[in-house]
């Protein structure tokens, strides 16, 4: 506990540190304070993207390419219901977070549990091909136009000088939400407990008489659903078209891998961190893409401390 | 060995008269298909023959398209001292990430994830930089002395593909002959069991970094070509994860770790891409709906990949060399 | 094992088999130019992907030019030969125009017209010097294009050094017109040829005009799905106005950024901008959208034959033909004059053609078309238009104006 407490506070300390440095950088309160209220509202979403791949990782093992196209598919269906039947798109997570579900669990069962115990790179290789699929899939039938979809009450909250449209602080909320559920199913349900009995002695698991098979593909299904449920929460903000779940899967590794792969609660951790990191990035280094603070920090993570902030030591 | 060489020429001697045989249009995707055989070929010696899987060899392949793109523009140097200078250039990015990676112990999917992370931070860099054109990119001058020494050719000449071909075979031969020398077999084992090789006397980090430094330089060769060839280089192109994907492609498809394995891989995939295409601008009637909409080919692929990886994972090869015998 | 095999193959074989189902493969032996029959004109747009809206919308003007100049009788000094257009998707990627230009030439194409993206055009004027088939620049701004020494490129809009200047140029006139006072200027621009050209002939000449010009800030037009801190940078520069420069979607997204952020300049000018003068951005952009001002290439609103174009498009398509494509149209009559001047159908030929012509046009220019050695059309020149009251209007030059700059309300 003392542990985690002082690891908390050295944190903050860091975190402290770089928005003045920020502020110093910039010469603005403003700017900096927009940087951090976005990055904020942005790595809430990461998390809740994290969320899933970690999940996967840390019970099945396996390192899922496919998890932006899953969140792509989410996009297009609330897309799709929102110009079609004029569906809200937040009521739209009844339908993409099910469909996601259904899809992920069938995906694990029949493709993905025969690669399971095998090499890694067959596993990378067959989410790499169910990603490239799923995609293209997707640009066949709708084409690479893209699609916007605004949300009627949409108004911009002004917080310290800094703005935010209510529909990027309602995905922070969503992905904060769901992403307690997940924890309270993680850690209070008899499902969770069997989930994380299978993450930490598969052997051990089987050998009390869980069904394996069937906590793997749930626990897959429930990864992909997060990965649609972020979807649906983000289509307001992001223009929908098949390469749009892209950037939020290598971003997905990246704070997974920050974060821990395994943990929720590094997702989390790990989300605000990647969301922040983006949005300073652009700060202290005008005129680069902010993307390469992100890759930086995560090539310092993976090379001086692999297993994440919340990660046990390999 | 030699026997392996022996092979090699004849296939050389066999594709030779090709682009005299081919019409224009299906002579392209002749040069592409050595384009991926090179790529598949030198990815393969790292990830197949090594086991140190790469996500990231866009890396490779970028360096090697700017450093011939912006030695052609900025100081009209010949492509050959441009394709030698990308060797040099990538070789060096390779042996200093891949002993980064290699020293802190990265494995496995960090690994992968981690030389993803590089392919994509000089894509930035290229895509942020003036100094070589930035999102716009490079474009290599059409107008000028053509030949053999600028490697400047009408479009459609076959002497594009008797280039790629001279390139193709001595990224083969140098595959061939690393495999079957003492650091080759020494590389084989510490993919086995590293621990296994250590004891034996092994130098696993140096083998490793050897193989790193070769295939990154193989890789640039091709990259190199292709800008020889389109006369064109942006940072998506050179260092996109597309690049990536089209080295490790033809290896999974064909074999990994085996020699000829992507070469097979990259006849394969070469054709289908324009396959595809031709498809989607003149459907059969079952297929009208495809009319004028993209993403057939990559579909192809990936149905390719996805059967491979779960029916065949030696590969189109693999699986009939393990029979034959 | 040996069922998985089997799967393998079977798949591969339904493969092979569905690509033999197509006909034509694209290794056919390279068309020559048809002695008798249609004339092939290429054209080339982003006919999916991010700018399609208005990709489309050229391909479909340019088939409607080939249908009235065909059913007019055609090419008269080639007995009445009719047109046929091939059309081809460039998906707003280079290498993919590069491709695509490459295959209409082989199919038979004498002439090439497009491509919207500076980016694309680089690469399609490459393949046509290389081949030797004549390309017009319907839309592509970037100066880069013509300084590469090609014979075989044309232009018909202004080029980016042009168009900045004048921008840099009318933003002053404005501020004289309206009676406000503007010295700095903020510049917000998309990051490829396009944008940076503009920017660059912008600045220039604004320096001889003692407007100081910053920040500048860039973004990637395909990629950017909100300008909310680019727009916030704008405003803690505390400038007078802001330039932009982009295509149509993110105009819409730098629409929707002022609104929220609500920068405090006197005026925003677009510079060559894709989306400030087209006829839909009022209703798209919404409450912000008024007031815009766009300095930019237009078509002659007051020429009774632009009114008897746009009605007869809105006739066969049932949409209101905008700027840009309107462009790509005349780009088609353009191309029909320079064959009947040639009366030939060797792409060398024509290219002589055009390289002399002079041709009235219905754009709003200086004078009739003419191209100078690099390709440029010498008499290209822009107005500057403003949203007024949900509608786009031309305020300036006053010879060309239908109404008076209007500053923004307080």
């Amino acid at each position: 506990m003392n542990h985690l407490i002082s690891r908390a506070g050295l944190g903050i300390l860091v975190a402290v540190a770089v928005v003045a440095g920020a502020w110093a950088r910039s010469g603005s309160g403003s700017v900096t304070a927009q940087a951090v209220l976005t990055g904020l509202l942005l790595g809430g979403v990461y998390a809740l993207v994290a969320m899933g791949l970690t999940l996967i990782f840390g019970v099945l093992d396996i390192v899922n390419f496919a998890h932006g196209a899953f969140m792509t598919l989410g996009m297009y269906a609330t897309a799709l219901l929102a110009t079609g039947a004029g569906l809200n798109p937040y009521l739209s997570l009844l339908v993409s977070v099910p469909l996601l579900f259904g899809l992920g669990y069938a995906v694990q069962r029949h493709l993905v549990s025969r690669t399971m115990g095998g090499s890694l790179a067959a596993q990378l290789l067959l989410t790499l091909g169910i990603a490239m699929l799923l995609e293209n899939a997707l640009l066949l039938a709708f084409s690479g136009d893209t699609r916007t979809v605004a949300v009627s009450f949409d108004t911009p909250l002004r917080v310290l000088g800094a703005v935010a449209d209510l529909s990027r602080v309602l995905a922070f909320a969503g992905a904060m939400g769901l992403a307690g559920a997940v924890w309270l199913l993680l850690t209070r349900t008899r499902l969770g407990t069997a989930i994380r009995a299978v993450a930490a002695n598969p052997e051990g698991a089987s050998l009390v008489g869980l069904d394996v098979r069937r906590l793997h593909a749930l626990t897959f299904a429930a990864g992909t659903a997060c990965a649609g449920a972020a979807g649906t929460l983000v289509t307001p903000l992001v223009t929908v078209e098949p390469t749009a779940g892209e950037l939020f899967n290598i971003i997905g590794f990246v704070v997974v891998v920050l974060g821990g792969l395994g943990s929720v609660p590094g997702a989390v951790a790990g989300g605000l961190i990647v969301g922040l990191t983006e949005q300073l990035g652009g700060i202290y280094l005008p005129g680069q893409s902010p993307l390469l603070a992100v890759f930086a920090v995560f090539v310092l993570v993976l090379l001086w401390r692999p297993q994440g902030l919340f990660g046990r030591p390999a | 060995m030699i026997r392996r060489l022996v092979v090699l020429a004849a296939i050389g001697v066999a594709l030779a008269p090709l682009p005299l045989l081919l019409p224009p249009a299906q002579e392209a995707v002749a040069v592409r298909a050595l384009m991926f055989a090179m790529m598949a070929v030198a990815w393969n010696l790292m990830s197949g023959f090594g086991g140190l899987f790469s996500f990231g060899h866009a890396a490779y392949f970028g360096l090697g398209a700017y450093t011939t793109a912006l030695l052609t523009v900025e100081l009209g140097l010949s492509p050959w001292l441009g394709l030698l200078a990308g060797m040099a250039v990538a070789a060096l990015f390779g042996v200093v990430t891949g002993y980064l990676a290699v020293r802190y112990r990265l494995k496995g999917a960090y690994f992968a994830l981690a030389t993803f992370a590089f392919a994509e931070m000089l894509r930035l860099a290229a895509l942020n930089s003036e100094l070589v054109g930035g999102a716009v990119g490079l474009t290599l001058p059409v107008t000028g002395e053509q030949g053999w020494w600028t490697l400047r050719f009408d479009v459609g000449d076959p002497a594009y593909f008797w280039v790629a071909l001279l390139l193709t075979l001595a990224c083969v031969a140098t595959v061939i002959v690393l495999l079957g020398s003492r650091a080759g077999l020494n590389l084989v084992a510490v993919r086995e069991d590293e621990t296994a090789a250590a004891a034996a006397g092994v130098a696993v980090v140096r083998h490793q970094i050897l193989a790193i430094g070769v295939s990154a330089a193989l890789t640039s060769v091709a990259g190199g070509f292709y800008a020889v060839y389109y006369l064109f280089v942006s940072p998506d192109l050179a260092f996109g994860p597309s690049v990536s994907i089209q080295a490790i492609l033809p290896a999974v498809i064909g074999g990994v770790g085996t020699v000829w394995g992507p070469l097979i891989g990259a006849a394969v995939l070469a054709p289908l891409s324009d396959v595809a295409a031709t498809v989607v601008r003149t459907p059969p009637e079952f297929l009208s709906f495809l009319q004028g909409r993209s993403g057939l080919d990559v579909i192809m692929y990936a149905v390719l990949l996805i059967v491979v990886v779960l029916a065949m994972p030696r590969g189109l090869y693999g699986g009939f060399a393990r029979r034959s015998r | 094992m040996r069922i998985k095999s089997c799967i393998a193959i079977g798949t591969l074989l339904t493969l092979s088999l569905t690509a033999c189902g197509g006909s034509a493969p694209g290794g056919a032996a390279p068309a020559s130019p048809d002695a008798s029959g249609t004339i092939k004109i290429g054209s080339i747009h982003p006919l999916t992907g991010a700018l399609a809206f208005d990709g489309q919308q050229m391909s479909k003007a340019i088939k409607l030019a080939a249908k009235a100049i065909n059913d007019s009788g055609g090419i008269k000094s080639l007995g009445g030969a009719k047109l046929e257009i091939l059309d081809a998707d460039s998906q707003g990627k280079p290498e993919i125009g590069q491709s695509e230009a490459q295959r209409l030439t082989q199919a038979g194409a004498v002439a090439l017209v497009g491509p919207y993206q500076s980016a694309v055009a680089a690469q399609v004027a490459t393949v046509a010097e290389r081949n030797k088939v004549p390309f017009v620049i319907d839309v592509a701004s970037a100066d880069d294009i013509l300084k590469q020494g090609y014979t075989y490129t044309f232009r018909l809009q202004p080029s980016s050094d042009t168009l900045g200047r004048y921008g840099a140029r009318y933003l002053k006139d404005l501020a004289d017109r309206t009676g406000q006072q503007i010295t700095k200027v903020a510049y917000l621009h998309e990051q490829t040829d396009y944008g940076s050209s503009t920017y660059e002939s912008f600045t220039d000449e604004a320096a001889e005009l003692g407007l100081q010009v910053g920040p500048r800030i860039t973004y990637d037009a395909l990629k950017a799905a909100d300008l909310t801190t680019e727009l916030t940078k704008v405003k803690a520069a505390g400038v007078d106005a802001l330039a932009v420069t982009g295509y149509y979607r993110d105009g819409l997204l730098t629409a929707k950024a002022i609104a929220s952020v609500q920068p405090g300049v006197k005026i925003v000018l677009g510079v060559s901008h894709g989306a400030f003068s087209s006829p839909v951005f009022p209703r798209d952009g919404g409450a912000a959208a008024e007031g815009v001002y766009d300095s930019n290439f237009n078509y002659d609103a007051t020429k009774p034959e632009s009114k008897a174009i746009l009605d007869a498009f809105q006739a066969e398509y049932g949409e209101e033909l905008r700027f840009i494509p309107f462009t790509s149209y005349e780009c088609v009559r353009l191309v029909a004059a320079a064959l009947e001047k040639a009366a030939s159908r060797d792409p060398a030929k024509i290219r002589e053609a055009l390289a002399g012509i002079s041709f009235d046009t219905l754009m709003a220019f200086d004078g009739p078309v003419q191209f100078d050695e690099s390709g440029q059309n010498e008499n290209a020149t822009p107005i500057v238009l403003q949203v007024q009251d949900g509608k786009v209007v031309p305020v300036h030059p006053a010879a060309k104006a239908v109404a008076e700059p209007r500053p923004a309300a307080e």
